[in-house]
């Protein structure tokens, strides 16, 4: 006869066997006077272990009220999401800005008219970015550098190639504060100058068919909508293309020469309560077109200029993390 | 009631005992139970019981490592051995109680990890089957370490009685 071994019987003790091999054990026991006595014995065992672990207990503590881990995980969660946001914001971002457009930028016709005459010190080594993968970025843009240079060579430097700066709503008349190297001068906008081109509602595929790979966006956010102006003809478009964050926020990307640009952010601005009369009243024919703002929201904006063409991004964003961008942007630049 | 209140109600209390017999820290204990908690809203896993305990584990492992960074660090900074302050005890029952649990500690100490952490795991009031998803065991293998775990405690215990002379209290 088979006695029942001792891991057996600590599990039939601690109920942790399946209830056939329960009624197994039960009959062996009521006929094994052995068995009993081993089972008796491992139950006191068990029953020593557990009241000398007894001893290991800390004081009674008083347990807080479950709502108050519901705050506190609804607390983390939204840091969380807002962090992962950012994150994922940021990283397009940088992808996005510093080499695509960038690269848009240096692949921009020749015929295109500039206002102003333009040196890129930084361009020459925009190829050498480790960053391939953008969707902004064609190969033939990695070509064009040295020809840009060529060009560069021709004309009077501007003091400063790139300059990225962040401006809090900015105000029309009001030069950017700027961050380290930078310093974006944000023209008043010319109030002779009246932006006549009608503007059209396009879809993504759309604007790229019309605009190539020059619609100015940020990388992994869905595109709400793009909008386009035909500010002279042969000269690329101004563009304004909205996004939208995972919380639902809208930002828009905004291309252009630098003086509609601004323009457009004046007329932006003026729907301010507190700002300067409307200067840029000509900025668009369709009430669609002006950048809208929530009540009581402050959007932010943070403008990146290259010779006279400007990019702006601007949207509700927080201000820590427009700093933090504009801060690994300029690093960005600088490493190029 | 959502089924996680439910189980906050019914399991805390073993949560903050299973974490206090790792960390040794009521009030860090008491932390760190309900950052479990906390995690377990966020994450709703399917088995929350067995998930609660896991991740209490992994903290208090977490923690262990950070206690013996500390420590190190500790030792760096003192240059001397200085004589260690004193306590004196408020009373004697206090003194007796404090004996008796540095008995066990020391007594549990001498088991294995695994063979701890299965006992710790079963005294805290989880199932073989939740213990063996947790630790990896075979089903039928958490029989066998609780055999061994709890007669290993048991000597070891008793062992010490024997070297003290048997001066504290048969428990």
């Amino acid at each position: 006869m088979r006695h029942i071994p001792e891991e057996e019987l600590h599990a039939y003790l601690d109920q942790g066997l399946s209830r056939s091999q329960c009624v197994e054990i039960e009959s062996h026991l009521a006929a094994c006077p052995a068995c009993q006595s081993e089972r008796d014995s491992i139950a006191a065992l068990r029953d020593r272990t557990t009241a000398l672990l007894a001893k290991l207990a800390p004081p009674r503590g008083f347990p807080p009220a479950f709502e108050t881990l519901q705050r506190r995980e609804q607390v983390q969660a939204s840091a969380h999401r807002r962090r992962v946001q950012i994150a994922a914001w940021a990283a397009s971002l940088v992808v996005a800005v510093g080499l695509g457009w960038t690269a848009n930028y240096l692949t921009m016709k020749p015929q295109s008219p500039v206002l102003h005459p333009v040196s890129s010190p930084s361009v020459s080594s925009v190829p050498s970015s480790p960053i391939s993968n953008t969707s902004a970025a064609p190969p033939t843009a990695l070509r064009q550098p040295r020809k840009s240079q060529r060009e560069a060579g021709q004309r009077p430097p501007t003091a400063k190639a790139v300059s990225v700066a962040a401006v809090d709503s900015l105000p029309p008349a009001v030069p950017a504060p700027t961050l380290e190297l930078t310093s974006v001068h944000i023209p008043r906008p010319d109030p002779e100058l009246e932006l006549d081109g009608m503007w059209r509602t396009l879809s993504w595929d759309g604007a790229q068919a019309e605009a190539g790979d020059q619609v100015p966006h940020i990388d992994g956010l869905p595109v709400v909508q793009v909008q386009l102006q035909t500010v002279e003809q042969g000269k690329q478009p101004l563009m304004v293309v909205a996004q939208q964050l995972s919380s639902g926020e809208v930002i828009r990307t905004i291309e252009g020469p630098m003086g509609d640009v601004s323009h457009l952010l004046a007329g932006h601005t003026t729907a301010n309560p507190d700002s300067t009369p409307q200067s840029g009243a000509g900025v668009t024919r369709s009430d669609s077109t002006r950048l809208p703002q929530a009540p009581g929201r402050t959007d932010r904006t943070m403008a990146m200029q290259r010779g006279d063409r400007m990019l702006v991004i601007t949207g509700a964003l927080p201000s820590d993390s427009l700093l933090a961008m504009i801060r690994r942007l300029n690093a960005e630049m600088r490493s190029k | 009631m959502d089924e996680l209140e439910q189980l906050y109600q019914t399991t805390y209390t073993a949560v903050v005992r299973f974490l206090y017999r790792k960390v040794w820290d009521a009030e860090r204990a008491e932390d760190l139970a309900q950052e479990v908690f906390v995690r377990a809203l966020a994450h709703r896993p399917e088995k929350p019981r067995a998930w609660v305990f896991a991740v209490a584990a992994n903290l208090a492992r977490d923690e262990a490592r950070a206690a013996v960074r500390r420590k190190r660090h500790l030792t760096l900074l003192k240059a001397d051995p200085v004589a260690q302050p004193t306590i004196e005890p408020a009373a004697d029952t206090m003194v007796e109680h404090d004996e008796r649990m540095a008995a066990v500690q020391e007594a549990l100490s001498a088991l294995t990890p695994r063979d701890r952490e299965i006992l710790l795991l079963w005294d805290a009031g989880m199932s073989y089957p939740e213990i063996a998803g947790q630790t990896g065991l075979a089903l039928g293998a958490v029989g066998t370490t609780l055999a061994r775990a709890r007669r290993r405690l048991v000597e070891a215990h008793d062992r010490q009685h024997a070297t003290k002379g048997g001066h504290a209290a048969h428990s």
